[in-house]
C-alpha cells in the first residue's frame, strides 16, 4: 500500500495558471539539474572520467576546427587566405564585400543564390516529403499486421546496405528513359524515399505511441485516418523532427545524384555550384574565387546550423505525460 | 433482451495459447457484471472481443441482440475504460471528453452540454482545461471514465479500471463507480483481479480461470455456494480451509455421520448428512470458512449447543484492529486447488518446521484474547461446512 498523504488525493498536481516561455525555460533547466546524477554515483574513478573528458575534448575540437577556420577565412582577401594565419583575423575586413559578392553572377555559370534557392527548394520537398512518408510508412509498420508486412519492412532495411555508388548507373539509365535528367523531380523524387526514415519511424512510434491510444481512439468511434492526424501524429513530432532534421541535412548536403542528372547550371544545388566554383577556382588560376568559396561554405552550413538549434527543442521527452498511468 | 451475449466465445492465439474456452455469458440491461480471476485467466481478453479489439477464434458477441463478430469497434458504439487510462496526453480534459462526440458529429452545443455534464458528474468541473499531465491518478482515472460517460452509451466495458489507484482511492473510487453506473444505467462488464471489488461491486460476478467460467452468479451465492474448490478459495478473504477427509457413518451417537479430521471427528446433523449421503463412507474435501470457526473453551473436542468443536493449536496471531487472524494448525491433510482445477493434497515435507506451519486460519473477534502456542477449540455450525469431491473439485450439492 503507498503511504497516505497529507493533502487529499485529489490536489492538482500543478497550479493550473499558464506558465510563460521563460517560466518554462526556467524550470526545465531546473529539471535537467534535477534529473542528473552525480558522476561518482556511476562508480567511476576521477582518473577514468578525466580521460573520457580530453577525449571528447579533442573530438569537439576535431570538429569545430574547420568551422572556426571558415569563419576566420570568410572576413578576407584571396592573398589573405593564403597568406596569413588560418586561424585569427587580417586586414582588410572583408567579410561584407565577400557576402555581397555571393549575389552577384561571377562567371557566368549563375549565382550563388540561384544555387542556395534550388538547394533549399530540394531539401524542403525532399526532407519534408521523406518525413511525410516515413510518418506514414512507419505508422504503418509499427501498428499494421498485414500480409507481407515483415519481408516488405527487411526489404525496406535491407535498401540501406546498398550503396549510392552501386545504382548510380542503373538510375541514371532509367531516368533517362523517364525524362528525369535535368529535371528537379529528378533530385526530389529519390530523397522522397528514407529507408533509415521508416525504421526512425517505426521505432519510435512503437515507444511513444501506446497501443492502448489508439485501441481508445478506435473505440471512441475514430477512423483510422482520423486516429492517425488527431491522436498519433502529435505524440509523433519528437521523432518526425528527427527524420526531418536528418532527410533535410541529407538532401542539402547531397553532391553525387544532382551531379550526375543536373547538366543545366541554374539547378545546381549549392554542393554542385560551389563544386563548379572550385574547379575554376584550382584550373583557371586567379579569379578571386576563394573568399566566395568560403563565405559560400559559410552561408551553405548556416541553416543546417539554425535547423538544428531550432529543431532541439522537441528532443526533450515528455510528450505523453499523463496519458498511461505508470 | 440482454445487453450482451457471449456464446462459446474462444480465443486461441497463434501462439497456440487459449485465453478464452467457451464462454458463455449474459449481461441484462443496466447489470452489472464483474469478471474476476487470477491473472491470465482470460477476463482482459473476453474484455477487448466485447469491444472488437480482439478477433474471435469462435463463438459469438451479440449487444443488444445484433451479432458483433465481424463489426469494427468504432461501429459496435461501446464505451470502455483502460486499465491505465489511455487518454490523450496532447488533448485536454475537455477535447478528451468530447473526441468521441466528436467523431459522431454530435452538434457544438450538444456536445457542450454533454461534456459539462459529466465533468460535473464526475466532479472535474474546474479541470476541464487542464492536460492529462497536471492531474492526479484519482482525477484521470475519472476523466477516463468521464469520456466513456459522455457518449451516453448502452454497454460500458471497464477493465480494471481502479487497479492503478492507491488502496484507499481504489475503496472510494468503488463507490463512485457505481453511483455512475446507477445514474447512467448502462449494461456494465468490469473486469477485475481483485475479489473484494467483484464481491462489492457486482449484481453478479463471472470467476473465470485459465480461460474457462468456473461460477456465474450473485456474490453471495458464490460465497455461500462455492461451485468448486476454485471458486471456493477464490472467493473470501482469508481464503477458505480445505482438508481432506472421510465420511463415515461409525459416529459416537446413534450411528450418526461423521466427518474424520485427521484425528478428530465432526458429528453432522442429519439435514448436512443427507446432503452428503452419496459421499457416505468415501473420501471428501471439506471446506470452513475463516469466520465460521468461534473461538471456544481451551480443552478437550466433543458436541456442545449444536455446534462442532475443533481443537487446534495457535501457531500465528495477526491483529488487523477490526479482526484478528488466527493461523493455526491440526493434524489433518490441507488440500490445495491443482492447476488444472481439481484438488491435490498438499505435498507433506518431512520435518519440523511442517509439523507446527499452520494449515488453517481462523477470523475472531479482536477481544478474543488468543496466545500462540495455545491449544484452543473452535467451535463450528456443521451446517456451514463445504463438501467438495476430491477427484473433480465440484462441490457436493446432495
Amino acid at each position: 500500500m503507498t503511504t497516505s498523504t497529507l493533502t487529499a488525493p485529489d490536489a492538482p498536481a500543478e497550479a493550473a495558471a499558464p506558465e510563460s516561455r521563460r517560466e518554462r525555460r526556467r524550470r526545465e533547466r531546473r529539471e535537467d539539474l534535477d534529473a542528473a546524477i552525480p558522476v561518482e554515483l556511476y562508480g567511476l574513478k576521477r582518473g577514468t572520467v578525466s580521460l573520457l573528458t580530453a577525449c571528447c575534448v579533442l573530438f569537439a575540437i576535431f570538429t569545430l576546427v574547420p568551422v572556426a577556420w571558415i569563419i576566420f577565412n570568410s572576413t578576407k582577401t584571396q592573398a589573405n587566405i593564403f597568406g596569413t594565419f588560418g586561424f585569427w583575423f587580417a586586414r582588410p575586413f572583408e567579410f561584407f564585400h565577400n557576402f555581397r559578392m555571393l549575389f552577384e553572377n561571377v562567371d557566368g555559370d549563375g549565382t550563388y543564390i540561384t544555387w542556395f534557392g534550388n538547394t533549399a527548394l530540394y531539401a524542403l520537398l525532399g526532407g519534408g516529403g521523406a518525413t511525410a512518408l516515413a510518418a506514414l510508412a512507419g505508422y504503418g509498420f509499427a501498428m499494421f499486421r498485414f500480409r507481407g508486412s515483415k519481408v516488405l519492412f527487411y526489404i525496406i532495411i535491407g535498401s540501406l546496405l546498398v550503396p549510392i555508388g552501386a545504382i548510380t548507373l542503373p538510375l541514371y539509365l532509367v531516368y533517362a528513359k523517364a525524362h528525369l535528367i535535368n529535371s528537379i523531380w529528378g533530385m526530389i523524387l529519390p530523397s522522397l524515399v528514407s529507408p533509415v526514415g521508416v525504421y526512425l519511424m517505426r521505432t519510435y512510434i512503437r515507444l511513444s505511441v501506446p497501443r492502448e491510444l489508439i485501441d481508445a481512439a478506435r473505440i471512441d468511434g475514430a477512423g483510422e485516418t482520423r486516429i492517425f492526424f488527431k491522436i498519433a501524429l502529435p505524440l509523433m513530432v519528437p521523432g518526425l523532427m528527427t527524420v526531418l532534421l536528418l532527410s533535410v541535412v541529407g538532401v542539402w548536403n547531397n553532391y553525387f545524384l544532382p551531379l550526375i542528372i543536373f547538366s543545366d547550371n541554374n539547378k545546381f544545388p549549392l554542393t554542385v555550384g560551389m563544386g563548379l566554383w572550385s574547379q575554376h577556382a584550382t584550373t583557371s588560376g586567379d579569379q578571386n574565387l576563394y573568399p566566395l568559396i568560403v563565405m559560400g561554405g559559410l552561408v551553405t552550413i548556416t541553416p543546417l546550423i539554425i535547423l538544428f538549434l531550432i529543431l532541439q527543442r522537441y528532443w526533450r521527452s515528455g510528450m505523453l505525460l499523463g496519458s498511461i498511468a505508470n | 433482451m440482454a445487453a450482451i451475449t457471449l456464446s462459446k466465445l474462444t480465443k486461441v492465439y497463434a501462439t497456440g495459447v487459449t485465453a478464452l474456452d467457451g464462454l458463455d455469458l449474459s449481461v441484462a440491461d443496466g447489470e452489472f457484471v464483474v469478471l474476476v480471476g487470477p491473472s491470465g485467466c482470460g477476463k482482459t481478453t473476453a474484455l477487448r472481443m466485447v469491444a472488437g479489439l480482439e478477433r474471435i477464434t469462435s463463438g459469438m458477441v451479440r449487444l443488444g441482440g445484433r451479432m458483433v463478430n465481424d463489426v469494427s469497434p468504432r461501429q459496435r458504439d461501446v464505451a470502455m475504460v483502460f486499465q491505465n487510462y489511455a487518454l490523450y496526453p496532447h488533448l485536454s480534459v475537455y477535447q478528451n471528453l468530447g473526441f468521441a462526440l466528436e467523431n459522431k458529429k454530435v452538434e457544438r452545443a450538444e456536445r457542450d452540454r454533454r461534456i459539462r455534464a459529466a465533468a460535473t458528474v464526475l466532479g472535474l468541473g474546474d479541470m476541464l482545461g487542464r492536460k492529462p499531465g497536471q492531474l492526479s491518478g484519482g482525477q484521470r482515472q475519472r476523466v477516463a471514465m468521464g469520456r466513456a460517460i459522455v457518449r451516453e452509451p448502452s454497454v460500458f466495458l471497464m477493465d480494471e479500471p481502479l487497479s492503478n489507484l492507491d488502496a484507499k482511492l481504489r475503496v472510494q473510487m468503488r463507490s463512485e463507480v457505481l453511483r455512475v453506473h446507477r445514474s447512467i444505467g448502462a449494461a456494465t462488464l468490469y473486469v477485475t483481479h481483485d475479489q473484494t471489488e467483484a464481491m462489492t461491486m457486482g449484481d453478479r460476478v463471472a470467476v473465470l480461470r485459465a480461460g474457462v467460467l468456473h461460477q456465474y452468479d450473485t456474490p453471495r451465492a458464490l460465497y455461500e455456494r462455492p461451485a468448486n474448490v476454485f471458486v471456493a478459495t477464490f472467493i473470501g478473504s482469508p481464503a477458505m480451509n480445505l482438508y481432506e477427509a472421510a465420511l463415515s457413518s461409525d459416529g459416537a451417537f446413534r450411528g450418526q455421520p461423521t466427518v474424520v479430521l485427521g484425528s478428530q471427528r465432526l458429528d453432522l446433523p442429519a439435514q448436512v448428512a443427507a446432503r452428503v449421503a452419496a459421499y457416505q463412507g468415501r473420501k471428501v474435501i471439506v471446506g470452513v470458512r475463516p469466520e465460521d470457526l468461534v473461538a471456544g473453551l481451551t480443552g478437550g473436542g466433543g458436541t456442545a449447543g449444536g455446534g462442532t468443536g475443533l481443537v487446534a493449536d495457535v501457531r500465528l496471531v495477526e491483529v488487523l484492529g477490526s479482526e484478528q487472524h488466527i493461523y493455526f494448525s491440526i493434524d489433518a491433510t490441507q488440500a490445495a486447488v491443482a492447476e488444472g482445477g481439481a484438488v491435490a493434497a498438499e505435498a507433506a515435507e518431512a520435518g519440523i518446521l511442517v509439523a507446527s506451519a499452520p494449515n488453517g486460519v481462523a477470523r475472531l473477534d479482536p477481544r478474543v484474547g488468543v496466545r500462540v502456542g495455545e491449544r484452543i477449540t473452535f467451535w463450528l455450525d456443521p451446517a456451514r461446512l463445504h463438501f467438495f469431491d476430491p477427484d473433480t473439485g465440484h462441490a457436493i450439492t446432495g
